[in-house]
């Protein structure tokens, strides 16, 4: 970018004698002559075309599943999946455990386009020709071991996030198989199950970062991972414990607890990484989560009748905590 | 009394680490360079990360809404509200100005929403003593009453504290006031998208004589809030949709809109401001005028759409897709190696205005029947839309 007052930062440096005035001099002929990158905006487009191209070709399959030529459609996103597939393979990086180096970016693109070709084709056949029969958990279970496969041997931690997707999908019709047509949303089972998807997920990053797989995919693993657990645990805490007996506020309050796990266990992993986005959720979900334990104590040690007027001293005086928590952030956690 | 709000110092402080940082990733400075650097200029005021930013605004205009309740229930809300008025301002002010003298806050969050009170209590004031004077349309005739006052106080408080969302404030309001202004007569109706587009012009033209300005770096981040909102205004202005829809919406409604006059004119706007933004932005190296021009791009098909359906959306959606894969493609392979000035490696320089990876996905999440994407990052390394803030 031409800025213009870049000649005035580099003169006041060469005043202090920061800068020597040749190297002053070197940057500022950088400065105007280097070329202008389109890095972003071409990524940007690479992805906005995949999506309207996918999005536009899943719906066109859907609507015209009777009326134009099975095969010609099948043919059609059979040769564009193997063509993009065939230069993603050609340009694929050494297989390592480590982060392998870019090699062509059209290759990344052309690997997630023909990963989302693979799932437009998959549901193709499913509808049209009931290749899967009832068998739904292997219609999601396919794509989530192929997934996982390709994210691993290409590196591609986009691919890595579709593998999830296609995991937690598996998780939920293996679950609550039709549940959702016949008896409404599975709010229960589909907790339970998420909860421990999001445990497992979590898991996999911390290991991955341990013994040195992959340690790249740490982040995307701990993010979709504690979001899934944390989410599901919510549903649990609020709209499991509906009763008020002991028994049921004990489960609550395990949850409650479980939470907090999961959240110290976030805040380290945030400490190690450096990452605010885990910390805040960490902060986010325990707080309702401390607070709720306290409301489920409080039912359990019978003090219920003087809610309100805790309530009113609690509520001001922990968010008062926690501004000073996330202001004073770094004195906390001890970093630079 | 010095006129603006922050030392001078500051904004260039900043701008100077953040030279000193993009030309060591360039290599352009040794790290020890660039760490001497850090050190002439150290960042002494206090300003978190921009989630603990946002954080501080919320909590701090919830402070004060609840400092206004307390003295509300202190004084049994028996006072002229003129007076209530009176004191939020004058509160907000004085404890800007403190933090900012004694806590060296330099737009933490605290400062900006201290401000923003002010400003809200002044709109109070403005509105409350003209309150039986005018009505809030844009086409009443006592409008300036509120916009005046209104601008007055936007204006000094943008000279002072240089804060963006007043910047964009200050703009929306001169507009308004033009608007009101034109609407007061045939000949100014039929003007009007001539007004806009005069003063997204005006706007565009005056802001680049600011970089030759001394105390250009503590207008920075104005700055540039300013000249998005310019070149929106003046695309916008000549905008066939826009203008179109407006003009029947000023007539009284009534669907579907008339044609209005001078269309040719509008459909060379609509179709040639896009196209002229992106070669600008293109030979000059100017990455706003070129994410805005891919931008107002994406609206003028839009546009196109809204009026003449050539086919139908899937198939569109398809066609588009592939034309602008095959395309991003070609230009990947044909700018490996630099040419006339521009080049498909990342510069290590370079850092996008704001993350447009981010802002396709968030646009395309509910496009019809996407099949279960899931929600993936782009590519590899890049992934992650800008979420990973680090300390």
């Amino acid at each position: 970018m031409t800025d213009s007052p870049t000649p005035r930062l580099l003169a006041e440096l060469v005043a202090q004698g920061l800068l020597p005035p040749a190297q002053a001099a070197a940057i500022g002929e950088d400065e105007r002559t280097r070329p202008f990158s389109l890095h972003y905006e071409l990524r940007a487009l690479l992805y906005l075309g995949i999506t309207l191209l996918v999005g536009g070709v899943g719906v066109l399959v859907y609507q015209h599943i009777d009326s134009i030529g099975h095969s010609v459609i099948i043919g059609a996103i059979t040769v564009a999946m193997g063509v993009s597939f065939a230069y993603a393979a050609r340009h694929r990086p050494a297989f390592t455990w480590g982060e392998a180096p870019r090699t062509s970016i059209a290759a990344d693109y052309l690997l997630l386009l023909s990963c989302l070709l693979f799932l437009v084709l998959e549901g193709y056949l499913q509808v049209q020709y009931g290749v899967f029969g009832n068998r739904y958990g292997l219609v999601t279970v396919l794509p989530a071991g192929l997934f996982f496969y390709l994210a691993y041997r290409f590196d591609h931690r986009g691919v890595l996030s579709m593998a999830i997707t296609a995991l937690a999908a598996w998780v939920g019709v293996s679950v609550a198989p039709l549940a959702l047509f016949t008896t409404g949303f599975p709010t229960r089972e589909l907790s339970g199950a998420g909860l421990g998807l999001g445990l497992v997920l979590l898991a996999a990053g911390l290991v991955s970062e341990r013994l040195r797989r992959k340690p790249h995919f740490g982040y995307t693993y701990m993010l979709l991972g504690s979001n899934v657990a944390l989410l599901a645990a919510m549903v649990r805490l609020f709209d499991g414990g509906s009763g008020t007996e002991p028994s049921a506020l004990g489960r609550a309050l395990l949850v409650a607890l479980l939470v907090l796990g999961v959240c110290t266990v976030l805040v380290w992993y945030a400490r190690r990484t450096q990452s605010y986005v885990f910390l805040l959720l960490a902060v986010g979900y325990g707080y309702v989560a401390f607070t709720s334990a306290l409301v489920i104590l409080g039912e359990l040690v019978g003090v219920s009748s003087a809610f309100f007027e805790l309530a009113v001293l609690y509520f001001p005086l922990s968010l008062i905590g926690l501004a000073w928590l996330l202001i004073n952030i770094k004195k906390v956690l001890r970093l630079t | 009394m010095s006129s603006k709000a922050y030392p001078l110092a500051w904004a260039q402080g900043d701008a100077l680490r953040a030279a000193a940082r993009r030309w060591q990733r360039r290599g352009l400075l040794t790290p020890a360079q660039q760490a001497a650097i850090e050190a002439a200029h150290p960042a002494t005021y206090y300003r978190p990360n921009n989630w603990i930013r946002a954080l501080l605004v919320s909590v701090t205009l919830l402070a004060a809404a609840s400092a206004l309740g307390f003295m509300l229930l202190l004084t049994d809300g028996k006072l002229n509200p003129l007076a209530y008025g009176l004191l939020v301002l004058l509160a907000a002010v004085a404890a800007l100005e403190m933090i900012i003298k004694n806590s060296a806050h330099y737009r933490s969050g605290a400062d900006n929403a201290l401000l923003y009170v002010a400003l809200l209590a002044w709109g109070f004031l403005v509105y409350y003593v003209n309150r039986n004077a005018t009505s809030g349309s844009l086409a009443s005739p006592t409008l300036w009453r509120w916009l005046l006052p209104m601008l007055v106080a936007l204006l000094a408080a943008l000279v002072r504290y240089a804060d963006p969302l007043v910047a964009a404030s200050c703009f929306v309001v001169v507009l308004e006031l033009l608007v009101n202004v034109l609407l007061q007569s045939n000949l100014g109706r039929l003007l009007l998208p001539f007004g806009v587009l005069a003063a997204g012009g005006a706007l565009l033209l005056a802001l680049r004589r600011l970089p030759a300005r001394t105390d250009y770096f503590y207008y920075h981040s104005a700055e540039l809030v300013l000249r998005v909102l310019g070149l929106a205004v003046l695309y916008l202005a000549g905008n066939y949709l826009v203008v179109r829809e407006g003009n029947a919406e000023l007539l009284g409604g009534g669907s579907p809109s008339r044609q209005i006059p001078l269309a040719p004119l509008f459909y060379a706007c609509t179709a040639g401001i896009p196209v002229a933004y992106i070669v600008l932005g293109l030979r000059r190296h100017n990455r706003l005028l070129l994410t805005m021009g891919l931008l107002t791009l994406a609206f003028s098909i839009y546009t196109l759409r809204y009026y003449r359906t050539l086919l139908p959306p899937e198939v569109a959606a398809a066609l588009g897709g592939l034309v602008l894969l095959a395309g991003a493609l070609a230009a990947l392979r044909y700018l490996h190696t630099p040419r006339h000035g521009l080049t498909a490696a990342a510069d290590e320089a370079a850092t996008p205005q704001f993350n447009l990876e981010s802002l396709v996905i968030a646009q395309t999440a509910h496009a019809p029947a996407a099949p279960e994407a899931g929600f993936e990052f782009g590519g590899g390394h890049s992934g992650g839309g800008g979420a990973e803030g680090q300390f």
